[in-house]
């Protein structure tokens, strides 16, 4: 009875096995280019309190994210490998001097996560992968001491596309962010959307 | 009787006393073996040789407080394809070092100490200017856009109650300053053509002169470059120089100490063509080694390794008692007596005692022990010519007398010197050199450091925007708040002029640590912040009504940022090598002075200097001290002190020659005092400064110079005197003009001015010769 369930368990990881961090990055790296709306929830421990806002974004696979908010505030985003900066943070010039290290790590980090660049995230995270590739989820867990200080561990589930990103923060704040609508996009569609999306 | 001094000093020839002499080296052998038991205790630090700055405690402490960053630090930058893979490598290597406190090379190596935990309780009182400026505006209503993208971007961590504007993290990242950036994990910096640089910084347990620090850490990155031969490095810190300048110290010894050993070997197998006489000739060397090595390590603790190479020189000095012996009993064979030689060889070592022992007294440390150690030697050496060399059996061959004749025959002067050219060519050469007599007293003849390492190390330096702590304004003050004011308008005041076009940048405490007034002032600016913007915020962005009181209550009772408090945290570490305190009576100040230092950096043109000693000339309590112009005053001090001192040396010791040798005296000194002359003019020709070390190098043509004087003076017309005075002379140009070949500023120097000097003593000696063919002396007391 016992050998019986432990074979199933066998059986049951095969699949499993196969599907490592390298095939789920080339599964990732299928799609350069995506386009779509998220929900972000921000749970404040501290008040109890969630702030939900939504939008849409587009992804430029080693490029960029422009991150796109429409309610309750309205902002657009930019997050690149160089820096954080944020695009209407020109109008107000001095508040907001975002060449910062902490934030250019962040940007960092969540471009990696989209990535699923797993090589960067290996030398500070502890990662492990569970499912298979239509029905996959990763955990990292800081390495560092110093960073589990602040950051407890981040979850990421997702099939074709990455679906649900979680950021646990050691103060027991959480940042969910749950990506719908997703597409594809194509090369000239980038560029065209760009000029759309510009104001 | 004064014309009778060798009876008085026939005592010397006693049998007793040269078995004394043997007990007293042996007593020193075992002393030396004793101390040797953990390897030679030697140090080789160049700035050993600078005095203390007995003028200015605070100064000095100041000083040496920001040196010690520099000292135990270095820096790596590393360029290369594949940077992470290269950086880990390099880590890994690193980290093998023995001495090595701690590396810091991840972006999470500077970022483990988390600064809001020990600042978080002061952040309502320290505001950046762009804050400030923005609440002076509108109360800093332009504030909450920012505010706002912190809560909702996935990037950001707001804490909505204590802190809803970020204001620790931005006056954190405006702290930050460097241009250092965390890039794939790891610390980067760019230069202005966008090559992108791994930063590695290393902490050392020890001292960076410590030579096996310096072997392992050369050894591991020559692995390195080895395994990685695309990569490319850029050196900074006093490690590197400091290895540098021990490895061409070492190798200088190996190639020109070796070639001038091998030179006096040879040439003294050609003259006396016995190798028992070349041992005995050798016996004085060793004798005075045994004598000086072990003492002066029993007075100073370690050697400076400049002692080791100038004191092993001594060969050119000390043999010459053993030549002067040796040649006259070579052409006089069994007629060879003692006696007549000692006043001589006694005037010899006086005269060379006192050119010594005038560098003693010189406030440099390592200069003292170099005069020391040579004194001792030169005193080991001559007893040990003294006491044994009568005493041993030599062959003579009489080729030595065949060659001293040749010698005379050749070298003599068909016509004697008319003392109105003489006097004509003293008067030329003294205006030539009252005209156009140059001085360098520059720290650069202390830097071992070639010009490519030096450009980079700047190079470093500014990539990474730090500075050696080399300029800096000094500030005191009767307390804390007061001194911090003084600080903050010492700021306010460099902006004012780096925004006119100074270009330079400066370290601030002040920054970091605001005057209370001002740190009020910032509080008082946080409550305009979190009355309406605070509520525009949290009414836009959603959050609960509960979110504007709590705020507002943590800025009930905000404590002081104190300078204690904030050297104590690690954010403030830095920051402690700004910091003086107290200051006491060691100091020379009054007692209960507080004082802090404010570091410049960029600070290389005149007219910036000029600025900024303006800038303080207007304040008792602001110094500008610039530390590189300090030393350079120091040396130049210590080279006037030891020109003082051997002129007074000199008057003494012409006092002495002229009871002896009365109107013949000038005689003795002509040699001497004619090759200074000489090297002062050539030097004045060819526009080449004279600075501490060539003045070193004449104490020693002095010495020997006057050595040549006395001996020529005691036994004019003899071959055998001119034989030994060319061969002492031509061995101290090979011990000492060699050096002239160093790529060490201070040893080229030292060695150039022998070279020049020793060959004009040689080539005055048969000119200025007492004309009688036997002296008095030898005539009467022979």
């Amino acid at each position: 009875m016992r050998i019986s369930s432990l074979l199933l368990l066998l059986l049951w990881s095969l699949p499993a096995l196969a599907f490592d961090l390298e095939a789920l990055q080339a599964r990732l790296a299928a799609t350069p280019d995506i386009a779509g709306r998220f929900e972000q929830t921000r749970y404040l421990a501290d008040l109890d309190t969630e702030l939900v806002s939504r939008g849409h974004f587009r992804y430029e696979r080693d490029a960029r994210v422009v991150w796109t908010l429409e309610t309750p505030v309205d902002k657009r985003l930019v997050f690149t490998p160089q820096d954080a900066a944020s695009l209407d943070g020109t109008a107000d010039s001095g508040a907001n001097d975002n060449d910062d290290r902490r934030r250019q790590q962040a940007a960092e980090l969540l471009l990696s996560l989209l990535d699923g660049d797993w090589r960067a995230l290996e030398q500070r995270f502890k990662i492990t992968l569970a499912g298979d590739a239509e029905a996959w989820r990763v955990e990292l867990v800081p390495r560092q001491q110093a960073i589990r200080e602040r950051l407890k561990s981040i979850h990421l589930a997702g099939g074709r596309y990455l679906e649900t990103l979680r950021l646990q923060a050691a103060n027991d704040d959480t940042l969910d962010v749950a990506f719908s609508d997703q597409r594809p996009l194509d090369a000239g569609e980038t560029t065209s959307a760009e000029s759309a999306d510009g104001e | 009787m004064a014309s009778e001094p060798h009876r008085r000093l026939a005592w010397l020839c006693s049998r007793p006393l040269a078995w004394l002499w043997a007990a007293i080296l042996a007593g020193c052998a075992l002393l030396l073996a004793w101390q040797l038991r953990d390897g030679l205790p030697s140090d080789t630090r160049l700035t050993a040789l600078l005095p203390e700055d007995r003028q200015a405690p605070l100064i000095e402490r100041a000083s040496a407080q920001l040196g010690q960053t520099f000292e135990n630090r270095f820096v790596l930058l590393l360029a290369a394809d594949d940077l992470p893979e290269a950086s880990a490598a390099l880590a890994e290597r690193l980290n093998e070092l023995p001495d090595l406190a701690r590396l810091d090379w991840r972006d999470v190596d500077l970022a483990d100490a988390d600064p809001s935990k020990t600042l978080g309780a002061y952040r309502y009182r320290l505001l950046t200017p762009d804050l400030k400026a923005s609440i002076d505006a509108d109360g800093g209503a332009t504030l909450v856009e920012a505010a706002l993208e912190r809560l909702f971007s996935p990037l950001g961590s707001p804490q909505p109650v204590r802190d809803p504007f970020g204001l620790l993290e931005r006056w954190l990242n405006a702290q930050d300053g460097g241009r250092i950036e965390a890039w794939q994990g790891l610390l980067t910096v760019r230069d202005d053509t966008g090559t992108r640089r791994a930063l590695l910084i290393g902490q050392l347990a020890g001292s960076p002169y410590a030579l096996p620090t310096q072997q392992a850490l050369s050894e591991q990155l020559a692995a390195f470059e080895r395994a990685h031969p695309q990569a490319e490095l850029l050196h900074s810190g006093l490690i590197f120089h400091a290895a540098a300048g021990a490895r061409q110290a070492r190798h200088e010894i190996t190639t020109i100490g070796l070639g001038a050993f091998t030179g006096l070997i040879a040439i003294l197998l050609v003259v006396f063509r016995s190798p028992r006489t070349l041992a005995a000739l050798l016996l004085p060397l060793a004798g005075g080694l045994l004598f000086a090595l072990p003492l002066t390590l029993a007075l100073f603790g370690r050697l400076h390794l400049l002692t080791l190479a100038f004191g092993a020189s001594l060969i050119g000095v000390a043999i010459d008692y053993a030549l002067h012996l040796q040649s006259d009993r070579a052409i006089r064979g069994p007629r060879f007596r003692l006696r007549p030689l000692l006043p001589g060889l006694a005037l010899g070592l006086a005269s060379s005692l006192v050119a010594y022992l005038a560098q003693a007294l010189t406030p440099l440390p390592g200069l003292r022990q170099m005069a020391i150690f040579a004194a001792l030697g030169l005193t080991g050496a001559w007893l040990c010519v003294v006491l044994w060399l009568p005493r041993l059996r030599l062959p003579a061959h009489p080729a030595t007398a065949r060659l001293a004749e040749l010698l005379w025959r050749v070298t003599t002067p068909r016509r004697r010197l008319s003392p109105w050219v003489a006097l004509a060519g003293v008067a030329v050469m003294l205006a030539i050199v009252a005209g156009r007599f140059e001085v360098d007293d520059s720290l650069r003849l202390l830097n071992p450091s070639s010009p490519q390492r030096l450009a980079e190390e700047r190079q470093v330096q500014s990539l990474l925007g730090s500075d050696t702590g080399s300029h800096y304004l000094l500030v005191r003050a009767d307390d804390e708040a007061a001194l911090l004011e003084r600080l903050d308008a010492l700021g306010d005041a460099l902006d004012t002029r780096i925004a006119a076009g100074l270009a330079i940048d400066y370290d601030n405490l002040a920054e970091r640590v605001p005057p209370p007034a001002e740190q009020q002032a910032n509080l008082e600016r946080v409550r305009r912040l979190y009355d309406e913007p605070l509520e525009t915020l949290v009414t836009r962005a959603g959050l609960p009504p509960e979110t504007l009181t709590r705020a507002r209550a943590t800025l009930d009772e905000v404590p002081l940022l104190r300078v204690a408090d904030w050297l104590a945290m690690p954010a403030g570490e830095r920051d402690r090598r700004l910091w003086l305190g107290h200051s006491d009576a060691e100091d020379g100040e009054q007692a209960g002075t507080l004082a802090a230092t404010l570091v410049l950096s960029g600070v290389d043109a005149p007219g910036e200097i000029a600025a900024l000693q303006r800038l303080a000339a207007g304040d008792d309590n602001v110094e500008y001290v610039d530390r590189v112009a300090r030393l350079s005053a120091l040396l130049g001090e210590l080279r006037r002190h030891i020109a003082g001192w051997v002129a007074a040396a000199l008057a003494g010791l012409m006092l002495v020659l002229a009871w002896r040798y009365r109107a013949r005296a000038w005689r003795v000194a002509a040699p001497a005092l004619g090759a200074l002359l000489g090297v002062l003019t050539l030097f004045a020709i060819t526009g080449t400064a004279l600075n501490v070390f060539s003045q070193l190098g004449m104490l020693l043509v002095l010495g020997i110079g006057l050595d040549a004087g006395i001996f020529s003076a005691e036994h004019a017309r003899r071959p055998a005197t001119w034989l030994a005075i060319t061969l002492s002379t031509l061995t101290s140009v090979l011990a000492f003009g060699l050096l002239a070949f160093s790529a060490t500023p201070a040893l080229h120097h030292l060695g150039l001015t022998c070279l020049i000097g020793l060959t004009l003593v040689w080539l005055l000696v048969p000119w200025v010769r007492p004309a009688d063919a036997t002296t008095r002396q030898e005539s009467a007391h022979d």
